[in-house]
């Protein structure tokens, strides 16, 4: 019983001369936050919809609670839930009328479906009429209920792909705290993401790049790989010029040095260069130490090794 | 004057992205005219042959005989011979012939004697338009050798041989681009709504008759280039002359088809959503123009409320344009009244779509 | 039945009927479409505008030509331009027809024997022309005939004439059932073609195949919603083409309705067919475009099946609206031949059938 909720082993799948996923491998635990991160276009949506049974890898051995290919697609489709990036209630529907279609779907007991319904909408805080139009809800509150209707079946693996894009902060905020109680209710979640705020709640993350997976680990463990040396915060004074940091970026003193807001990240390279050189930098910037962020892990894996 | 164009252009050039990547709507705008103009410029044949003629020859003489020779030989009807009266009916009603045709026994003994000679002639009434034809072969076979007393003699002008063709393929022209020219403006802004992306095109200054003529105008183009195929098509392979200015027919062309895109334009203001906008397409473009414009049946055999409601549609106004200049040779002095009032309708289209655009955009 | 299937149903229809707009598309503008064209479209040529050429005095040509106006069939046109040159009265559109007298009149012609008379006609409607000109010469031959009276020549052999199913050739008899169906099928494919490109625009097609559901569910939970709606409109249209244009119903009501069925069937079938080759709504309306107006052409409204090439006719054998025209005229107007409702009631089914099955090909449950 202590077979891990995803195993993914040498995943690959080709659209035509395409290589979307490259012999990818990993694997996930039970009522873990598992975080995907990369670039559009960087196989994150495709390895999804692969361990939700919407796409047939092309190589490679997938198994996803339990369950894999070999039982046919609508098996694992049976023990996982899945709320894909575009926006997936009907705007004509109203909830009730949403969340009953996709209880005949999964052809639910309408007494489970009930059931299940009135936790869902207790679990999100569902405070309006079911019979609202899904159109007239505030767009963090479809969000919610598109959580709910993916949950309908209780699944024990659920895929959220860019569950939070486009809503609002506080919203974001809101549903980060449902994907923690969903976890520690032992769910497997497993969500792809733009925000590096979101993805440092993650428990794991795997970043990805061109169909493959460059580093895989704790958030904390990944800044602690990625950047064994100090990280600097750069604080410029007065407005830099476009030549000003092309020249000290030509210093040779970093391994990394990036903007960051008006400011900017830098690891050095070094620690004696740049004890010498510090005095004359600090006529021009503020610097402090700081603990480097997800964000800067992610530049510095997924785009700068582009350069 | 100079913004216009600008912003009006940067639409049209986004708009001729769309199209270009969509190779779909490309093919079809441009394919599916030529396509339709080849298929039923070679199967459409007015003039009726070979009529299958349900024959119960209870006579069975040389005289019956001859007549059904007569028949036979005359190219107008299929003879199938059946045992009864009964059967004839039964093949009417099975519709395995339009006619049926019954020679009683004493057919020939009646002519011996000095009588008039009966047929009895059944014409299937399920179909209006083969019961004139059938009659007047009928008559004419069975008539032939009557005393000349006079001489008629007709003159088809503009098309002396009755070429079923000439008739179809300038109209079928004028039909299927409208449809086409409907269908492919139809979706543009509904889609825009539905996508979200008409939102920041609102955010800009674009106004909304720059918007609206940006949209047009590449569809217009591509229009043009749809119908010059056509041309090509009508006359090089089939043979349809064109007496008339080709000028004169490209105005006309380019004011039809534009009107008929900004009503595709406001179809999909009004219906802002893309089913709507195809129902509303299909509807108002395609049945119409397939049956109140002239095309088949004539506008002057409606009852006069339908003959004035026709002329709200710019394809009856085009359908003139396009046969006269065609076949007749008319100008653009003879054709005033059609050209005034598809320039009427294009102007009409263009600001009620606008219109419409602007009180959408109002909060 | 299938819950899922149960699940389909009930959503497509509150989808559909919830939009007023698709109300109105459905149960008002079939009606408003039926009515327009049945009393606006006659295949009878009337208003013909006629001009007579004769010197004054020509009492026959009068005669020949008040009988025309008196007829119904003719218009006379206003006199001033009367004696200008024929060709020309026809090609600036003054007349549709001018009768011409042989030089001197026709009536002294007659008194001669060589009376040779001119008919023009604007023959760019070849249909019309065709029924200019036997008009014209039933009119001529009746009236020399009596000027001269002489009895019409008894000919040898007489045609008794009768035309069965319609006798007062009456065009909304033939027209109705005709339109009834373009406007059938036009609704009905377009509104299934889009109900499922619409979902895959939308991205709800992903959330749909995302749960466990098989290829079959998909496809009749998609189709079988719309052959209800499509159904659901036919005893309105039937009943606006009954008791408002009087079409005779002589079949049975059962084996119409069958054949409606049957029909609407076909028209879903196909429109989900064409709707798993297209990505967008743009396309399915082109595609529909591209499928919709040959069926019409071909449906035998406009041009005779029968005259067409042998290979072209078989093209018009695959066009479900021309098995459909074919038989609501024969059901509504003949009472229904077994032999041919049989076979074509069998036609759309095996036309239906070939669509879903093409269609199960097509689709999958996976991207």
């Amino acid at each position: 019983m202590a077979e891990q909720a995803v195993i993914v082993r040498d995943l690959t799948v080709r659209f035509g001369d395409f290589t979307a996923v490259d012999r990818i491998s990993f694997e996930v635990g039970r009522g873990e936050i598992f975080g995907f991160l990369g670039a559009n276009g960087a196989g994150k949506t495709t390895t999804i919809r692969v361990l939700c049974g919407l796409l047939l890898p092309s190589e490679g051995f997938v198994r996803v609670a339990g369950t894999g290919f070999e039982q046919g697609d609508r098996a694992i489709k049976t023990k996982v839930g899945y709320m894909s990036q575009k926006f997936t209630l009907y705007n004509d529907l109203t909830v009730e009328e949403n969340l009953s279609f996709i209880a005949s779907l999964r052809k639910l007991g309408s007494n489970f479906y009930v059931e299940r319904r009135k936790e869902l909408l207790e679990f999100i805080s569902f405070d309006r009429s079911l019979g609202t139009p899904v159109r007239d809800l505030p767009g963090g509150t479809k969000q919610q209920v598109s959580l709910a209707a993916a949950l309908l079946h209780d699944p024990e693996v659920v895929f959220l792909d860019e569950p939070t894009a486009g809503v609002t902060p506080a919203s974001r905020n809101l549903f980060w705290k449902l994907i923690r109680k969903l976890a520690a209710s032992g769910k497997t979640v497993f969500v792809t993401t733009h925000y590096m705020d979101e993805a440092e709640q993650c428990g794991r993350i795997a970043l990805m790049r061109e169909g493959r997976i460059i580093a895989l680990d704790t958030p904390e463990d990944l800044k602690r790989s990625v950047f064994p040396g100090a990280v600097f915060e750069f604080d410029p004074k007065t407005p830099l010029s476009f030549a000003e940091v092309a020249a000290i970026e030509h210093l040779d003193l970093f391994t990394f040095f990036e903007p960051y807001g008006l400011r900017f990240h830098a690891a050095i390279r070094d620690g004696e260069d740049w004890n010498r050189a510090r005095p004359e930098l600090e006529c021009k910037f503020n610097i402090r130490r700081i603990k480097p962020s997800l964000e800067d892990v992610f530049i510095k894996t997924v785009e700068g090794k582009k350069r | 004057m100079k913004l216009f164009w600008g912003r009006a252009g940067a639409v049209a050039r986004k708009e001729v992205f769309h199209i270009l990547r969509d190779p779909f709507a490309l093919a079809a705008a441009l394919g599916l005219p030529v396509l339709m103009v080849i298929i039923f410029g070679i199967s459409i044949e007015f003039n009726m042959k070979d009529i299958p003629l349900a024959v119960n020859d209870a006579d069975q003489t040389r005289s019956s005989r001859m007549l059904l020779d007569r028949f036979a030989s005359s190219g107008y009807f299929g003879i199938r011979r059946v045992v009864s009266p009964h059967q004839a009916v039964a093949e009417l009603t099975d519709q395995k012939a339009r006619a049926a045709l019954v020679i009683p026994p004493d057919f020939e003994s009646d002519l011996i004697s000095g009588r008039q000679g009966q047929l009895q002639l059944l014409i299937d009434g399920s179909d209006n338009s083969t019961v004139g034809p059938v009659s007047n072969y009928v008559n004419r076979i069975v008539g032939a050798g009557a005393p000349a007393l006079y001489d008629l003699r007709t003159r088809y002008l503009f098309n002396p041989e009755l070429d079923s063709r000439w008739f179809v393929i300038p109209g079928l022209t004028v039909v299927i681009m409208a449809i086409l020219s409907i269908l492919l403006t139809a979706l543009t802004i509904a889609r825009e709504w539905e996508n979200g992306s008409m939102e920041l095109l609102l955010s800009t200054p674009v106004r909304p008759v720059e918007l609206i003529v940006g949209k047009l105008a590449p569809y217009g183009v591509l229009g043009i280039i749809a119908i010059a195929f056509v041309y090509v098509i009508a006359r090089a392979v089939f043979q349809i002359p064109f007496v008339g200015n080709l000028a004169v027919f490209g105005l006309g062309s380019l004011l039809f088809l534009i009107t008929y895109l900004a009503q595709g334009l406001l179809i999909s203001v009004v219906a802002r959503n893309q089913q709507v906008a195809m129902q509303l397409a299909m509807v108002t473009g395609m049945l119409p123009s397939n049956l109140i414009s002239g095309f088949i049946f004539p506008i002057e055999s409606m009852p006069t409320f339908f003959q004035y409601l026709t002329m709200l549609l710019p394809a009856r106004w085009f359908m003139r344009i396009a046969r006269d200049t065609f076949l007749q040779g008319s100008g653009l002095i003879e054709l005033k009244v059609p050209f005034l009032a598809l320039t009427f309708l294009c102007f009409a289209m263009i600001f009620l779509a606008t219109r419409k655009f602007k009180r959408d955009l109002e909060p | 039945m299938n819950r899922t299937l149960l699940g389909f149903i009930r959503k497509e229809l509150t989808q559909t009927l919830r939009d007023k707009r698709m109300r109105v598309l459905l149960f008002v503008v079939p009606v408003i479409q039926l009515t327009l064209f049945g009393v606006a479209l006659s295949n009878e040529v009337k208003n013909i505008r006629l001009v007579s050429v004769f010197p004054p005095g020509d009492a026959v040509m009068q005669k020949i030509h008040d009988r025309s106006i008196a007829s119904g069939w003719f218009l006379p046109v206003s006199t001033q331009k009367v004696f200008s040159d024929p060709f020309e009265l026809i090609r600036s559109g003054t007349a549709d027809a001018v009768l011409v007298a042989p030089p001197g009149g026709l009536t002294r012609a007659l008194g001669r024997g060589d009376a040779k008379l001119q008919l023009l006609l604007n023959a760019m409607n070849v249909i019309e022309a065709q029924a200019m000109e036997s008009y014209v010469s039933a009119i001529v031959q009746r009236t020399i005939l009596e000027d001269l009276r002489l009895d019409p020549p008894e000919p040898s052999i007489q045609v008794n004439s009768r035309v069965l199913f319609n006798p007062g050739l009456e065009t909304a008899i033939f027209m109705v059932p005709a339109t009834l169906a373009m406007v059938m099928i036009i609704t009905t494919m377009v509104m299934t073609n889009n109900a499922i490109v619409r979902e895959k625009e939308m991205g709800t097609f992903e959330m749909l195949i995302s749960a466990p559901v098989s290829p079959a569910e998909v496809i009749y939970g998609k189709t079988i919603p719309y052959v209800i709606l499509g159904m659901s409109n036919f005893p309105l249209i039937l009943g606006v083409a009954v008791f408002v244009f009087g079409v005779p119903m002589r079949g049975s009501l059962l084996v119409l309705v069958l054949a409606a069925f049957a029909f609407v069937c076909t028209a879903v079938a196909l429109g989900t067919l064409i709707s798993t080759f297209c990505k967008n709504q743009q396309q399915a309306t082109l595609a529909a475009f591209l499928f919709l107006f040959p069926m019409i052409m071909f449906g035998g409204l406009f041009f005779p099946i029968e005259n067409m090439p042998v290979s072209i006719r078989w093209v018009a054998y695959l066009d479900p609206l021309y098995h459909y025209i074919g038989l609501l005229r024969n059901i509504m107007l003949k009472g229904g031949g077994h032999a041919y409702v049989g076979t074509h009631i069998l036609a759309l089914g095996l036309m239906a059938l070939v669509s879903v099955v093409w269609s199960f090909r097509r689709f999958r449950t996976t991207l």
